[in-house]
């Protein structure tokens, strides 16, 4: 009754050239969209902000956490002694700015805190990472 | 228009392209991330509260421990702090920010107190934190 083609099961190759094509898209889309960056050793959400200082390139990043603890790499410090533990680093680095995720809950005091530590330990430029406000 | 069965057997040879492709689609998708960040540049703070100057050609920005914002004593809505800001500084051209930080207050406030700081056109941006703001 239905006759079929002298090969049928070749055909689907045929539909898949349309998936294969929007796949394609997407990994381009990832590739040219997205950028990356090493993962932080915690999550933190950034404060909302609205200026934009276009600071590039900073090489040494610090992330503090919600309750005020202070991560550098995989090391975890207190905010009031980070300074001495950062200078070394910073020195190893050859830099002298840094970048400081904070939580937007994090307290105010220990980022101070964190911040004379680091001028202390001789950073000229501090710069907070934030998000764009909504 | 493309029937010729020669063609089609180089088809065969795209599964393990796909299988690929696929791969490395989700590898992408995994490890990119598309957060926007900005950056803000900061002033490191004062040693102590004491040392940032307390003349006439200073307003201050308490950052209170319940959340709130004063301005000069007054309390003020994040949303209004750049536009009060602005009025309190006026025309002229040397005046100072503080920004002074109670125990308990957040770094969120503190990003919008800085901010604020810096659009208002102030000559200079202070930040320290004290244990209790006393008004």
């Amino acid at each position: 009754m239905i006759e079929f083609d002298q090969d049928p099961p070749r055909r689907q190759f045929e539909t898949l050239i349309p998936l294969i094509n929007v796949v394609f898209l997407l990994l381009i889309f990832f590739l040219l969209a997205g950028t990356m960056s090493p993962p932080d050793p915690v999550a933190v959400s950034l404060p909302q902000g609205e200026l934009n200082d276009r600071e590039r390139d900073l090489p040494a990043t610090l992330v503090m956490e919600a309750d005020g603890f202070v991560w550098l790499g995989d090391r975890v410090m207190d905010a009031k002694i980070s300074g001495h533990m950062v200078e070394k680093y910073l020195k190893e680095q050859g830099t002298k700015r840094v970048a400081i995720k904070a939580d937007q809950d994090a307290p105010a005091e220990a980022l101070l805190l964190l911040m004379e530590g680091l001028r202390e330990a001789g950073v000229e430029q501090v710069t907070i990472l934030t998000e764009r406000g909504r | 228009m493309f029937e010729e069965p020669v063609r089609r057997r180089g088809m065969a040879s795209l599964t393990p392209l796909i299988d690929v492709v696929f791969l490395l689609l989700i590898f992408f998708m995994l490890t990119t991330s598309f957060m926007q960040t900005q950056s803000l540049s900061v002033v490191t703070p004062a040693p102590s509260a004491d040392e940032l100057p307390t003349d006439a050609r200073v307003v201050e920005i308490w950052l209170m421990g319940d959340g709130t914002l004063r301005l000069d004593g007054k309390p003020v809505e994040r949303t209004a702090l750049t536009a009060s800001l602005r009025e309190a500084i006026g025309e002229r051209k040397d005046m100072t920010v503080t920004i002074l930080a109670e125990k308990g207050s957040r770094t969120q406030a503190l990003v919008a107190a800085v901010e604020a700081a810096r659009q208002s056109g102030a000559k200079a941006v202070g930040t320290a934190r004290v244990e209790k703001i006393k008004p």
